[in-house]
Formats: C-alpha cells, structure tokens, sequence
C-alpha cells in the first residue's frame, strides 16, 4: 500500500510539473469565447443560445462545463464573459 | 400675470411630484436589486427527461407500451470559483413503485488553470458515452450501445478521488483523468447463480481493502477541437476479502473517438463517436449448478464490446424544417466469456431520424434489432429482438 502511494504522490507531481510546463500557441491563447464556445458545445450537444440562462446561472453552467468537458480555467472565462455578454 | 405664475406654479409642482416619484422608484428598484444581487455562492436545478411508446418483439414475446420514462434532476452548487457541488437523481417507474437513486454526487476543487480534484460519487471516464454522451437528450438515439447499461460489462459510476483537468502543448490539447475508486466486484454466488464471474458496478461499499486505480487521456490533435482520441484504462481487485476469490482481479482497457465537424459540401454537421471496450478479469472457479454437489466449472473470462455511431443534420441548409431533422445510425456488438453461463455475442443495428424543437428538445422516431441474444428460456439457442419506438427527450 505504501509504495502505491509512493507512486500516486511522485505521478500527481510530475504531472503537475509537466501540465504547468505546457504552455498553448499563440493561435490558440487568441481565441475568443464566441469561437470556444462554438467548437466545443457540439462536441456532445447543440450549442446552448445565450440567452437560455441569465449571467448568474451561466457562471455555474459553465463551472459545471468546465469539469465535464474538460475545459480551462481560461477557456471557461472566456466563455462566460461570451455568453454573458451576448445574454 | 396672474396666469403666468399660476402656470409656473403648477409646472413646479407636477415636476417637484415627478421627482419624488422617480425618487421612490429609483429607490425600490435599488432594494431589489440589492436584494436579487448574487453573492458569490449560486445554486442551479437543471436536467433532463425523456418518455414515449416502445413496440418490442423479442423471440416470440411481444411487448408494446407507452413508457413512463425516466427524470434526472441535476443539483449545481457554485460555493466559489473554485468550489463546485453537483448531484443527479435517476428516478424511474419499476413495477407500481417509484425508484429514485442517485447517479452521482460530488464535490470539485479548481486547484489552479489545469487542475481539478473532486471526491465522492462520479461518472467514470471509462471512455466518453458513459460520462458524456449517455444522457436522453444528448445520445441521439433512445438506446444505449450494446455492453452499457444495466448487466453491461462496462463501468458506469463509482465512489473515490479524482484528478482531472486539460493543458496545451502548443496547438494541441490534451485533458486527462485519473482516479482512485472503491471498484467493481465480482459477483459469486448471489441471487443470480448463473452470473458468477460478472462484475458489479457502483456498489456503496468496498469488498476489499484495495482500490481500483484507473485513468483517461484524451488528445485533440487539431486546434479547431473537432476530433478528440481517448485512452482508458482501470486496474483492481474485485473479489471480496478473505474468501477464495479475494486475489481476483480485472483489467479494462478503451479506446473512444469523437469528430465532429460543419460539412459545407453537405452542408450539414457531421457527427461520429466510437468506442472500443476490451475486460480481462482473473480466471476463476465457480459452483457448477448443473452438476453434482461440490462440482465447479472454469472458463477464460474475457469480454469485449463496441460501437460505432453516425448522425448527420443538415444544419447549414436554406429550408428551416430540414435544419431540424437528424439522421442516425448506429452499429454495436458484444462478445462475453465463452463458457460462461452468461455467454452470448450479440451484435445491434439501430437507426433514427430525429426532429430538434430547440437545441435540447428532441422526437426521436427509431428501429433497433438485436441478433445472437441469449434465450432466457434455453441457454443453448439464441434469439433477436426488434423494437420500434417514439421518444421525446427534453434537457432543462
């Protein structure tokens, strides 16, 4: 047991320093929330209107977004200053 | 003169009152937007339910009826930016009762852009249609693939710790999912004697004290997000402790695809999923329950399963009817340990047409057939099963 937790904890760091170490291209840190919403809603579902929810439900639909559809923390910004704005 | 200051008197009146009127009522909109305005902890009730008629034929048995279907409240809890509960709820008719049950609760910690840890019950991410696709008004037909669902061979919830989040390496992103769990167990001797071997999925409680470990990553090699490519493993013990079976253990293994892109030459989007699902669990000895008292039977107990799946909408069209309809087609099979008392390959054929009211609202109009199933009746021979149905799916 305890070298499996040995393994998990040396795993959760290099992980940790890896994801942190990769950085996205210049093409991809300038896309907007319109764009990021648009590419990944349809990847499970038609993408929501705007104005389905208010400002405030957004911020938690799109936390709840941000888990399941693997998204970071930036792209979730992005998409709900998009659909806030557009709202 | 005595007109003009009557007359100014009376516009400084009606003006003074104007003000005081605007002053109250600038005022009471100020109380209640005080008293609407959020703080930071939100709450949401979302989810989703579907219903509609079945026409079965499985064999010789015949089956129509309109079924009540299924709702599954969602509970979202944003505590902070960083802090997220959710919960969902199953609640479906079986019998002349009510069955409510919960698929998942969870609570999730943003450690930082790329990180996120969350405990407690949660959608595995053994591949993606468990954890993504299942829902009624996201899977595109009213069936699930062969493999998934109840007496599937596939994981589907489990309680634990998990470590998930996405990061770019330059212009492609990555996401990832590992996992601590409770794990599946295998079932021996139960009420259902002739599924030894099998394994149980999403029990409360551990029947062990080792934990299944297990993980997905997922690669999107174009920055457009259109295609992603999964990898899943699950490795554990499954056999309950201190009996012979307790050194038992599976291994699982996924591959799952997903592309989905505008055509503009059909002027349609273009949806396709995959996934591929291979389980090797430790061979083992169970009760013969043919045989003499004492007598035991082995078998290899490997077990794959997969499907394919299309579905096209002409969502780019110029005619405001065809943009809402949606073809679907999907291919499946299964293929569970030879020698087991549960041993069948099936494989499925469904087909859909579906009517899109908004983005999550649809009539799904579909047939399935189902070839190679075991006959409940007489193990030795199969049988298939066809069904018709009309459901309508709604997201709320």
């Amino acid at each position: 047991m305890k070298k499996i937790a040995l393994i998990i904890a040396f795993s959760f760091c290099l992980i940790m320093i890896f994801v942190t170490s990769c950085k996205p291209s210049e093409a991809i840190a300038s896309k907007t929330g319109a764009q990021i919403w648009g590419e990944n809603c349809v990847r499970c579902h038609n993408a929501a209107s705007p104005a389905t929810f208010s400002d405030v439900e957004w911020e938690v639909a799109a936390r709840h977004m941000q888990i399941r559809a693997n998204l970071t923390t930036d792209e979730t910004e992005k998409v709900i200053k998009f659909l806030q704005s557009a709202n | 003169m005595k007109k003009l200051l009557f007359t100014t008197l009376c516009i400084i009146s009606v003006l003074s009152y104007a003000q005081d009127q605007s002053s109250v009522s600038e005022s009471a909109t100020t109380k209640i937007a005080d008293y609407l305005k959020p703080g930071k902890s939100k709450f949401m009730l979302r989810g989703y339910y579907h219903t509609g008629f079945d026409n079965i034929q499985t064999g010789d048995d015949k089956e129509s009826r309109f079924n009540p279907g299924t709702i599954a409240p969602i509970l979202m809890y944003k505590q902070s930016d960083r802090l997220f509960f959710e919960a969902e709820f199953e609640g479906s008719f079986e019998g002349e009762g009510f069955d409510l049950g919960l698929e998942y609760a969870n609570v999730s910690y943003v450690l930082n852009d790329y990180m996120i840890v969350r405990a407690g019950k949660f959608l595995l991410p053994f591949g993606s249609f468990m954890e993504k696709l299942h829902p009624a008004w996201i899977n595109r037909l009213s069936t699930v693939p062969l493999g998934y669902g109840h007496d599937g061979i596939l994981p589907t919830t489990d309680i634990g710790v998990e470590l998930r989040g996405a990061f770019y390496a330059g212009n492609i992103k990555l996401n990832y999912q590992l996992y601590a769990i409770n794990g599946p167990q295998l079932k021996v001797g139960g009420d259902e004697p002739e599924e030894d071997g099998m394994l149980n999925f999403g029990a409360f409680e551990d029947n062990n004290l080792d934990k299944t470990f297990g993980g997905r990553l997922g690669i999107f090699p174009f920055s457009n997000s259109s295609l992603e490519l999964g990898f899943s493993a699950l490795s554990g013990s499954v056999g309950s402790q201190e009996t012979v079976y307790e050194n038992v253990s599976t291994n699982m293994y996924a591959m799952d695809l997903s592309f989905v892109r505008n055509v503009s030459f059909l002027k349609s989007m273009v949806d396709i999923k995959g996934q591929y699902n291979f389980v090797k669990t430790d061979n083992a000895n169970y009760d013969d329950l043919e045989g003499a008292p004492g007598d035991q039977y082995t078998y290899t107990n490997e077990s794959s399963a997969y499907y394919g799946q299309l579905s096209i909408r002409p969502s780019m069209s110029g005619n405001n009817f065809l943009r809402k309809l949606e073809l679907v087609g999907r291919y499946s099979a299964l293929e569970t340990p030879e020698g087991a008392l549960w041993e069948q390959s099936p494989t499925q054929t469904a087909v859909g047409l579906n009517y899109w009211f908004d983005w999550r609202t649809v009539l799904k109009i579909g047939y399935q057939t189902t070839d190679g199933l075991q006959d409940g009746h007489n193990a030795d021979e199969t049988i298939s099963s066809n069904l018709i149905y009309v459901h309508w799916a709604l997201g709320f």
